[in-house]
């Protein structure tokens, strides 16, 4: 679920419009200024919400006391392992679950793209457990892999798998066909096709796809962890909110948005690269 | 592009003989698609009931998921029949999207006319974002507990996101000359925001709200896994204590039905709004 | 022309396109010889089916009825013997300039190094040095299509199809590559299907011209251009001072005459069965 309609949102993103300044439009110091501003509002709203007493500092702590929670896990273990190495098994998961999905999702969708008939076969079948949500495998993924790593591979190869099928399928399908009448009359064959003129014509979108599916796979790892594992930042959550340690549950949610983040930062570059390459933009 | 229609058989063979598959995008060819649904449904039956290849207690047998909705609908299942599960599930899910879609898109409009709320709030949004929504679930439930609030809650950070960028894009990526054209021709402020600026943004926020509808869906149900008193969800997670594969199959199919569901009627929502157009 | 001798040979071919319940018959019945080595181009309106025939002869497409033969044999798919130049390039966007035009002979399994010294000499030859790497976005229009003819010529196909190729070009580029394909015909000939919108480009280039009705295009009629061109020597002089011979200008303003005939036709008897309408052949 989600995965096509999530590349809207990123090619949306993508296009960023220039504007003209019009009479009246703020410069760029007082864009500056009000940034820095709402900044400052986030965390003073936040500390002075927690410090004032209205939130019990049990449910609000305040930022710093986030932040000494944060340091503390780095060498303290809690639910029996540090910050690091939770994050470690949550990124190893994650690192096995995307690129499972990636290995076999790409090459399905190119040759989708390629072959009519194989889209006409898989599509239905593909398009129905996309609208399964990834997290709705968790009961099937405790009945076949227990506790063992082939749970939360499940999970986060059903996340990250569609938009890695769907991109490729259109990059493969969006190729201009000129170029591939003009590969045919110069004599590719099916390898060389596919090879040189359906990969890296379909690149950009595969990238795209990655990125998104990236995100979904980190997404739904943490889903995952939530629920069938015993170590991993989710676990942490999870042992931290049932113990009510709000620093913890929220050291967890910034150990999250960072990794997610660096995640997304990569493959963007990796993006922004290969559009550099060769397509001029 | 002559990539059109190629259906003189003749053509049409050869074309297809030599690998160019591409050249018959006549649309799709559902009988192929009804084949494939009908073939995996034999083979389902064939692995599990006829010849017990793969074992009932790892994967339900057809039979055992039709039991599996026959109790849910008339007996019920984890403190409920079908309906009232669904009605749940499906209450608040609507509750959350709709709280995060009269918050988003507001604002998503704000920042998208304004460059200086959009400096402000910008900062709040970028260190937010990164988080999953999934991610709060824990917050959430030490912040309300297991009931409604902090479901709506977490559907609300889920769906907040995609419905505030898109609404911003789509006010952003909006043709200049076309607010240039309404200001020579006499608009005021008030009419370049209702007569230029929502219209314009409308297939964008249509798009956002799909994905923020989509992600209610998806948090929800992972909300509900984690901790609830009804739901599909709990459905789920408590076929999964039973090691109830029938009722688990059934579950997922009902998430998936719904979620489909969904997003068909803001499909037809949006087609009714965005008339102009048409995909 | 003796039918041993032709290399492209359309015979009685028609191709017709469903759209939808709608049946269009873009190609009527075309019968058309191209010898060894000659050099045929095709103009006539829009739409009128000339694309359709080029790409039939590549192997992209396939007549309905009637067929088309390269070298004596049935076209049955793309093929290397028959290089094709399209309008929009059609360059690998991801590949060099040298990666381009080595393309085909990597795909026919040319070593390395033959290519290499292939490519060298079609790159000089094209006046390409010094943008051996670059990209194709890095180059202009006019070097585009050197490379995209370069491609061609690269694998010494017996056949090129040339669909518009200076068709996106701006004049004067679009002169010079024309005085850069007489040149490369004569270092170097090969049977050539040139198509052109531009009558003045097609007469200059081309041995014979062959004028096709509109839609369900027809041959309406070949004019022979290869007695005059090499009674006055066009390939020697540059390509203005033939522009304003009078064998040049007759030439020009017979074939616009034809195709403004056919325009008014259009206006006058809008819907005739396609059958009667049986114009003279060639
Ligand atoms: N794949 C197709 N499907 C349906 N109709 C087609 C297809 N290809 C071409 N046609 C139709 O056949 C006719 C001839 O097309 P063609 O491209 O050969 O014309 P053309 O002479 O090359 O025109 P132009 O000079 O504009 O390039 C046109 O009316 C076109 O609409
Ligand atoms: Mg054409």
């Amino acid at each position: 679920m989600g995965g096509a309609v999530a590349a809207d949102v990123t090619a949306a993103q993508g296009a960023r419009p220039a504007r003209g300044r019009r009479r009246g439009a703020p410069g760029v110091v007082e864009l500056g200024l009000l940034s820095l501003g709402g900044f400052a509002a986030f965390f003073g709203l936040w500390f002075v919400v927690a410090r004032s007493g209205v939130v019990p500092a049990r449910f609000l702590p305040a930022p710093g006391v986030v932040a000494a929670t944060f340091f503390h896990l780095t060498h303290d273990p809690f639910a029996g392992y540090t910050l690091q190495q939770h994050l470690l098994s949550s990124i190893g998961r994650f690192l096995m679950g995307f690129a499972l999905a990636a290995a076999a999702g790409v090459p399905l969708g190119l040759l989708m793209g390629w072959f009519r008939w194989l889209d006409d076969v898989v599509s239905p079948v593909f398009e129905g457990f996309r609208f399964i949500a990834p997290i709705a495998w968790v009961p099937f993924a405790a009945l076949w892999f227990g506790t063992g790593i082939g749970g939360p591979i499940l999970i986060i190869f059903s996340g990250a798998f569609p938009p890695c099928v769907i991109n490729a399928q259109r990059g493969a399908r969006l190729i201009e066909p000129h170029l591939i009448e003009a590969a045919r009359s110069l004599g590719a064959g099916h390898c060389r096709m596919f090879a040189e003129v359906l990969v890296p014509g379909a690149l950009p979108s595969i990238v795209a796809g990655l990125r998104i599916s990236a995100g979904l796979a980190w997404q739904s790892l943490v889903g995952a962890e939530l629920i069938v594992v015993s170590s991993g930042v989710g676990y942490l959550m999870v042992q931290g909110q049932s113990n009510l340690a709000t620093p913890i549950v929220m050291s967890g949610m910034i150990a999250i948005g960072i990794v997610g983040f660096l995640i997304d930062v990569a493959l963007r570059a990796a993006e922004a690269r290969i559009r550099r390459g060769w397509a001029g933009a | 592009m002559h990539i059109g229609a190629t259906t003189d058989s003749r053509s049409y063979r050869r074309a297809v003989a030599a690998g160019r598959a591409r050249m018959a995008s006549a649309g799709r060819r559902p009988w192929i698609g009804a084949a494939t649904v009908l073939g995996l449904a034999i083979l389902w039956y064939v692995l599990t009931t006829a010849t017990g290849a793969v074992s009932p207690a790892r994967f339900p047998r057809p039979a055992d998921v039709w039991s599996a909705a026959l109790q849910l609908t008339l007996r019920g299942y984890a403190g409920g029949t079908l309906w009232l599960q669904i009605w749940y599930s499906s209450r608040l899910v609507l509750l959350g999207f709709l709280v995060a879609a009269a918050t988003g898109v507001p604002l998503g409009l704000l920042m998208g006319m304004s460059r200086r709320a959009e400096a402000l709030i910008n900062p709040a949004f970028l260190l937010i974002r990164p988080i999953p929504p999934l991610a709060w679930i824990p917050l959430a439930i030490v912040w309300f507990g297991l009931g409604d609030a902090a479901k709506i809650f977490v559907i609300w950070f889920a769906a907040f996101v995609p419905a505030l960028i898109n609404t911003y894009t789509g006010v952003r990526t909006l043709d200049r000359t076309l607010i240039a054209a309404a200001r020579v021709h006499g608009a005021s402020e008030r009419q370049i925001l209702t007569e230029v600026m929502i219209p314009g943004a409308l297939p964008l926020i249509f798009t956002g709200l799909r994905l923020s509808l989509q992600a209610s869906w998806t948090t929800l149900v992972a909300a509900e896994l984690v901790g609830a008193f009804f739901g599909l969800g709990r459905v789920l997670i408590i076929a999964a204590q039973d090691i109830y594969p029938g009722m688990i199959a059934f579950a997922m199919a009902l998430v998936a039905i719904l979620g489909a569901l969904m997003t068909g009627c803001l499909g037809l929502l949006e087609r009714w709004a965005v008339p102009w157009r048409r995909t | 022309m003796g039918r041993s001798m032709s290399q492209i040979s359309f015979q009685s071919v028609s191709r017709v396109f469903r759209r939808g319940s709608e049946e269009i018959l873009a190609v009527a019945d075309v019968s058309l010889e191209v010898a060894d080595r000659e050099f045929v181009a095709i103009v006539g309106p829009s739409g009128c089916g000339k694309t359709t025939l080029l790409r039939m002869a590549a192997g992209l497409d396939f007549p309905s009825s009637g067929s088309v033969l390269v070298g004596a044999r049935e076209v049955a798919e793309p093929g290397p013997d028959r290089a094709v130049v399209f309008q929009q390039f059609a360059l690998f966007p991801w590949k060099t300039v040298r990666e381009n035009i080595g393309f085909g002979l990597k795909c026919r399994g040319v070593p390395a190094a033959q290519r290499n010294a292939a490519v060298d000499r079609y790159i000089e030859m094209m006046g390409l040095q010094g943008h051996e790497n670059a990209y194709p976005h890095q180059l202009s229009g006019g070097m585009q299509q050197r490379v995209a003819i370069a491609r061609s010529y690269a694998l010494e196909p017996e056949v090129l199809l040339m669909d518009e190729p200076f068709g996106a070009l701006d004049a004067q580029t679009r002169i010079e590559m024309q005085e850069e394909l007489i040149r490369l015909a004569r270092v170097n000939p090969r049977t050539v299907l040139f198509i052109t919108h531009a009558v003045e480009e097609a007469v200059y280039l081309a041995d014979r011209v062959a004028v096709m009705t509109r839609r369900p295009g027809r041959l309406a009629e070949i004019i022979d251009v290869a007695p005059v061109r090499r009674a006055e020597a066009w390939e020697e002089r540059p390509i203005e001072e033939v522009m304003d011979l009078g064998s040049f200008t007759h030439l020009r303003t017979r074939i616009w005459k034809m195709l403004r005939d056919e325009r008014e036709a259009k206006a006058e008897a809008p819907r005739v069965t396609p059958l009667q309408r049986r114009k003279a052949g060639p």
